[in-house]
């Protein structure tokens, strides 16, 4: 049994690394300008040469797959990191607010601090999303039943609604803001540059390194509070341990690529359906799988309406709801 | 026989249950809404004197001719008409699904009329006699595709709310994946629709509202009446040969149209479908949420909410849809943290 399940495991793990290598490669290579694998390595191993392909490959796409990996593994450890905390299956941290809070976070900063770059943007986001997420657990998990799923899921949409109007307040009396920030908005890695990738990885790795350090309170929690308290977990530390490692994520995320919905909703799913439920094989795959999934979304998006892009946040949208409606019709939400 | 607190008013053929707090609520909330929409009239850039506002509204000539005759009261009429469209859509919504979180701008209703109308103004459709109906178009696919997929061997109010969520956040990315589709004009204006606004309305856009909420009229009226057999238990209903999925399904439609036709003039203004039934219900204190009670709260809070809009930030106009959202989140809130947010069957 042990054994099966481990030999499951790491059949996952190379399947996931492999899926991984493809999408890579799709990403560099499809595109307005489709360039061969070949080319694609020739350009990695041994530098641009004299070839324009070998520009586009590591001028454009190279940055642009490099962030959509870092926010995809962003996204699904935060999401991952969420439904531990929560026990709830539909946590995800555009559903409940969190991105939406970077945003606003983020909307300030062009709008009043002046601040144009990722830099500058991402202690705005971690604001923002550290008081979305208080907030919205906050409200869900006072009154009767505790955070439930519909009551996270509204008390997201109520935050998102006001933040919305927040937003948009901002960006009406400021109008210059506007142009900045409706490509941002839209969730995109495109036209993302490399000095995006170099800032945003420490905080990726913060980030995780707090959630995996609690991957063991995360198990004992899924039994319920009063057994991982027996399990002589300290719940409170774990839980803010785990929501302070989603919190910075997100706000990382959100501020390289604005708001991406869904991916932190359905990837945990997908990595419990191959590994089990043990936190410390699920977090590192969901760090695997996520940019699985946005680097198809981002390719996606670059074929489906030439010679324009669909945003990777429209496309993961649109292959969420598909995720969310199955996962709540095959009753593993409960009210 | 009628129950205690109802009167019975009967005309030519028919007959109506009166319930007389009721009464005295909406005549109530119709005078502050008088005084609201005068002062609405007044008040602006420039201060016009009720008395030349009243001149202006009888037809005599008056030098506030154009402030007040082709500027503010256009938008007035439309901040009436559309407050009193989402009021209503909000009431019968409410009612059917025994929810008071059934609302079209959380279950996805509203993003479904505002995609279609924001992917038509990107496309170079600006004209309103064409995006409203689009936008009812919009609406009614968004709620169509809710239903069907919440539907499993009924509805339950928890699923159907959940899965609405989720629409409306996909169709808000297609409504922003249009956004960055258009020019920066359109998608300026497009922004600024989105949020809900009454920026900048005349007679070209109310009368096209004004004539097809005039033409629903007779289903509203019908509505009211059935609204009291929905609240039946199936037994009940079914005893007593109602059909009651026919009635449900014809309330919800007709919601559906009104929060679109609405959502068409003036963008998604957020919140008001689900507070006004709310508030109405609470001062009639009625086990019904009345429709004419939620009609006039609904016109009271958007024509209140852009007043405000337009003078808070002044010289800049806010999106009225923004007052409505800083008010209707934390009610929302407040909803859920009373836990009023759970059962009912939808």
């Amino acid at each position: 049994m042990a054994a099966a399940v481990r030999s499951r495991r790491v059949l996952a793990t190379a399947a996931a690394v492999a899926a991984l290598a493809v999408a890579v490669v799709l990403s560099l290579a499809v595109g307005a300008r489709p360039i061969a694998p070949s080319v694609v390595f020739d350009a990695l191993l041994h530098g641009a040469g004299r070839s324009g392909e070998g520009d586009v490959v590591l001028e454009l796409r190279l940055p642009r797959t490099l962030i959509a990996v870092l926010v995809g593994a962003a996204l699904a450890v935060a999401g991952t990191a969420l439904q531990g905390i929560t026990r709830n299956p539909i946590a995800d941290p555009g559903i409940l607010g969190i991105s939406q809070g970077a945003s606003v976070g983020v909307v300030l900063a062009i709008a009043f601090a002046g601040v144009h770059t990722l830099s500058g943007y991402v202690w705005f986001a971690f604001a923002g999303a550290a008081a979305a997420s208080v907030a919205v657990y906050a409200i869900a998990s006072s009154g009767r039943g505790g955070a439930t799923p519909v009551k996270l899921a509204l008390g997201g949409a109520a935050i998102n609604a006001l933040l919305l109007s927040l937003t948009t307040g901002v960006l009406t009396t400021k109008a210059a803001a506007l142009d900045e920030f409706r490509f941002w908005q839209a969730g995109s890695v495109a036209g993302r540059d490399a000095v995006i990738v170099a800032q945003t990885w420490p905080f990726l790795l913060a980030g995780l390194a707090l959630v995996v350090a609690v991957a063991r309170g995360l198990d004992a929690l899924a039994l319920g509070e009063d057994v991982a308290k027996g399990l002589g977990q300290r719940v409170a530390l774990v839980r803010v341990a785990a929501g302070a490692g989603a919190t910075v994520l997100t706000g990382a995320a959100v501020a390289a690529a604005g708001p991406i919905a869904f991916v932190g909703l359905a990837v945990p799913h997908i990595v419990r359906a191959l590994v089990g439920a043990d936190h410390r094989w699920l977090l590192p795959m969901a760090a695997l799988v996520g940019p699985v999934m946005l680097l198809a979304a981002d390719v996606a998006g670059r074929i489906v309406f030439p010679p324009g892009e669909v945003p990777a946040g429209v496309m993961t949208a649109l292959i969420g709801v598909p995720f969310l409606v199955a996962l709540v019709r095959r009753k593993a939400v409960p009210a | 026989m009628t129950a205690a607190g109802y009167a019975v008013i009967r005309g030519r053929g028919a007959s109506f249950l009166v319930h007389r707090r009721a009464v005295a609520v909406a005549a109530g909330l119709a005078l502050l809404l008088a005084s609201v929409s005068v002062a609405y009239l007044c008040v602006g850039e420039e201060f016009v004197a009720p008395g030349e506002v009243l001149r202006v509204l009888t037809g005599q000539p008056s030098p506030a001719d154009l402030v007040v005759g082709t500027l503010r009261l256009p938008r007035l009429v439309i901040g009436l008409l559309v407050g009193a469209a989402f009021g209503v859509a909000g009431a019968l919504i409410q009612t059917v699904a025994r929810n008071p979180l059934a609302s079209p701008d959380i279950i996805g209703i509203s993003q479904g009329a505002g995609a279609l109308t924001v992917t038509a103004m990107t496309f170079g459709v600006t004209s309103f006699a064409v995006l409203p109906y689009l936008s009812v178009v919009g609406g009614i696919a968004a709620a169509l595709l809710v239903y069907v997929f919440a539907w499993r061997g009924g509805l339950h109010a928890t699923r159907f709310v959940l899965i609405g969520i989720g629409f409306a956040i996909a169709l808000r990315s297609v409504t922003t994946l249009m956004m960055t589709k258009g020019d920066y004009l359109v998608a300026q204006q497009a922004q600024i629709w989105m949020t809900g606004s009454l920026n900048g309305r005349g007679w070209d856009e109310a009368a096209p509202l004004g004539w097809a909420l005039l033409a629903l009229v007779p289903a509203v009226l019908w509505a009211a009446r059935a609204q009291r057999t929905v609240s039946m238990d199936d037994d009940t209903a079914t005893a007593l040969g109602v059909p009651l999925g026919r009635v449900r399904l014809g309330l919800v439609l007709l919601g559906v149209v009104l929060a679109s036709l609405a959502t068409g003039a003036a963008g998604p203004v957020d919140f008001v479908a689900l507070l006004a039934p709310q508030i109405a219900r609470r001062l009639t204190r009625g086990a019904q949420i009345p429709l004419l009670g939620s009609a006039l709260m609904g016109a009271l809070v958007v024509v209140l909410a852009d007043l405000l809009a337009r003078r808070l930030f002044s010289p800049t106009e806010l999106p009225v849809g923004v007052l409505t959202a800083a008010v209707g989140a934390p009610y929302l809130i407040w909803l859920i943290v009373r836990g009023r947010t759970g059962g009912g069957k939808a």
